[in-house]
């Protein structure tokens, strides 16, 4: 990729990804509503919000899993909405995606997982692939798990070894959909543990998504909070913390009611009751 | 009664859009059949799952349906002092319609429903999705293996089939019923032709094969990715499976033996 | 080793599909391997056909020796023309022989029955035999005797 403009390499290097005027609907329920975010290169990005805002439905954007109705992603510099799907296919190498139930093939082991994606993009020796597996493996402290079957492992280890797959090709960004979620808080810390490690052992760009906020906020170097379509608050997790934004507020400190409303939109509720 | 219309017509488009996502679904699938080793052990394994499984259910009911046809065909044929005809009519009726139909209709009930099922729950578990992210097309890793174990399959579990319900013919006509041997299979040859008989139905197996190994496929690849989505899915292969294997029967056999 | 016996049981399963459908070819439906031998074609003209078909069998006392490979019209004499495939290695036929339609049983399938004559020459492809006896037709028959034509 050769940048003729000066102006735009310096917005290239320091966002990974860039996206510009979303809009995305599903049936005649708007998700996204022309928001704007930049995630930085190099970093761990947390992208927060209240449940069914549609943080995992931007991960699959970002993924070119579906299209937007429009607007642009800029995945370092190119637009994900406008690859052809050979070109998609190719651009998902460097993209590693850990999904929430971990996804792992229930037919294959541990050790078989892992390999999975080697063995479909790459022509190595299967001694190669085998130091390569357990190095990812060893890095999740899973090497032991080698020869289990998925069914056989925990919610924790599940994620774990789901993790060893989405590294085993070394991508440049990796997607974690809500990686604490359902977890026991021992699993909760060693995942936080690994999620920072691998960012700075390997120096990929992470994008988290989650409403762990705790968790999510230790962990980040940059925090995005999105609600009803739109980025609403945006920044480093201690400038968040100072923020005046009632919404920002309302979310950080987990109040139930707010700006969010606790009630979903209803007709006035004594004349619903009265009839 | 706009409102009719108004359903009418948007079940109509969705039934065109499911149409043409199975159609493009189907083009996908056929040629993203990896032709290298990997492949070949991807279909050999699916092979397995769909074909020798099914086997046991294939053989079972292939005997007993032609037991079955040469005892009703005896009871009828004796009337007319031509039991010796019992063979072709086993024959026939095997090799033409029920060797194809009844194979179908079982593949669909025993393979396909566990093809549609498996699809479904990979999707619900995002084993699909993550397979696409690490840019592994599931079409060609997935798909394509298992559509292709089904077109190969179908026409050996119907010759199966029939040649076993023949067996059973045999036992009931000549070992039990007491039918001449020899004028059995004579009868059963000058009466059956290759190219007419047994050929036809081989296609017609194909033509089967196909039908239910896309719908079973596709209804999983398009399910709704929650138990109850994957349910559905599983009910809607055996139907529309069945339905279209009576149908397509009814026209391949207009156009083949009409 | 799970893989390779996944391999051999599928191996045997297309082994088996190929042996029913190779009985299904050789024994339920008498295919036989020199069925596609060589044949040479005869003719013959028939009054009436009483239903001889396409494929029907042509034999010589009993034996199969051809089969019927077209039917026509002659539109000069009205009556049928009958184009029979004879294997090439049934080639003393007499020039004279005499071909009659039977039906196999009392209501089996008609095919064409040839009894050779003494002449010296033979048939050879695309002669005609003009000797011949159409199909018995019980119709007929029962309606000459129940009008009183004949009498048993």
């Amino acid at each position: 990729m050769i940048i003729d403009r000066p102006m735009d390499r310096d917005k290239l290097l320091d966002s990974y990804i860039k996206i510009t005027g979303l809009n995305f609907a599903r049936g005649h329920r708007a998700i996204f509503n022309g928001a704007n975010l930049n995630i930085p290169r190099g970093k761990v990005t947390a992208i927060m919000g209240p449940s069914g805002i549609g943080k995992t439905t931007l991960l699959r954007l970002i993924g070119g899993q579906i299209k937007p109705d429009s607007g642009e992603i800029l995945l370092n510099g190119r637009d994900v909405t406008k690859f052809k799907r050979r070109e998609l296919f190719d651009a998902r190498k460097k993209i590693g995606m850990l999904f929430q139930s971990g996804a792992l093939f229930t037919d294959l082991s541990v050790y078989e997982n892992v390999a999975f994606p080697l063995r479909a993009h790459t022509k190595l020796p299967e001694d190669m692939i085998r130091d390569i597996v357990l190095m990812k493996l060893h890095a999740v402290g899973l090497r032991g798990a080698r020869d289990l079957m998925p069914s056989e492992l925990s919610g924790g280890m599940t994620r774990r070894v789901a993790l060893a797959r989405t590294i085993a090709l070394d991508p440049e960004l990796i997607l974690y959909d809500e990686p604490f979620a359902g977890q026991d808080p021992i699993a909760m810390g060693v995942l936080v543990q690994l999620i920072r490690l691998l960012n700075d052992a390997l120096g990929l760009t992470s994008v988290l998504v989650s409403h762990d906020i705790t968790e999510s906020l230790s962990i980040c170097d940059h925090a995005i909070i999105i609600a009803d379509g739109q980025v609403i608050g945006e920044g480093a997790p201690s400038e968040l913390r100072k923020s005046e934004s009632p919404l920002v507020k309302q979310f950080l400190n987990g109040l139930p009611d707010g700006p969010v409303p606790f009630h979903f939109p209803a007709t006035n509720y004594r004349t619903d009751l009265l009839g | 009664m706009v409102d009719f219309f108004i359903k009418v017509g948007r079940s109509g488009l969705e039934y065109s859009s499911a149409l043409g996502r199975s159609g493009l679904f189907l083009f996908h699938s056929v040629f993203g059949l990896m032709l290298n080793l990997k492949g070949l052990r991807l279909l050999v394994h699916q092979l397995y799952k769909v074909g020798v499984l099914s086997l046991v259910i294939i053989v079972v009911s292939g005997l007993f349906i032609g037991m079955v046809l040469a005892l009703q065909g005896y009871s009828i044929l004796v009337d007319y002092g031509s039991e010796q005809a019992v063979g072709q009519m086993v024959a026939l009726t095997l090799v033409r319609e029920l060797g194809p139909v009844v194979a179908a209709l079982l593949f669909a009930g025993r393979a396909g429903s566990a093809l549609t099922a498996e699809i479904g729950l990979m999707k619900a578990t995002e084993q699909l999705s993550s397979m696409e992210m690490m840019g592994v097309d599931p079409l060609k890793r997935v798909i394509a293996p298992r559509l292709w174990a089904g077109f190969i399959t179908m026409p050996i579990l119907a010759a199966i089939f029939s040649a076993v319900g023949v067996f059973g013919g045999l036992l009931v006509g000549v070992d039990w019923l007491g039918v001449y041997e020899g004028s059995f299979w004579a009868n059963m040859q000058s009466s059956v032709d290759f190219k007419e008989d047994v050929l036809n139905g081989m296609i017609k197996s194909i033509v089967f094969g196909v039908v239910c190994s896309w719908i079973a496929v596709f209804q999983g690849y398009d399910s709704e990715p929650t138990s109850e989505g994957i349910s559905i899915a599983t009910t809607k292969t055996v139907v529309y499976s069945s339905l279209s294997v009576l149908g397509l029967d009814f026209l391949l056999t207009a156009v083949m033996f009409g | 080793m799970y893989q390779r016996s996944i391999e051999i049981t599928v191996g045997v399963f297309m082994l088996l599909g190929f042996i029913a459908l190779s009985f299904l070819a050789l024994q339920v439906s008498g295919l036989s391997m020199d069925s596609q031998k060589d044949t040479y074609k005869i003719y013959a003209q028939f009054d009436d056909l009483g239903g001889l078909s396409v494929r029907g069998r042509v034999s010589l006392a009993g034996v199969t020796i051809g089969r019927v490979s077209a039917i026509s019209l002659d539109k000069e004499v009205y009556s049928a023309l009958v184009e029979m495939e004879i294997f090439q290695d049934v080639d003393s036929l007499s020039a004279d022989s005499v071909a009659s339609i039977q039906t196999a049983g009392l209501l089996g399938e008609k095919y064409v029955s040839l009894s050779v004559g003494g002449d010296e020459e033979v048939l050879v492809d695309g002669d005609t035999i003009f000797d011949t006896q159409s199909a018995l037709n019980l119709e007929k028959i029962i309606g000459a005797f129940a009008s009183g034509d004949i009498s048993l």
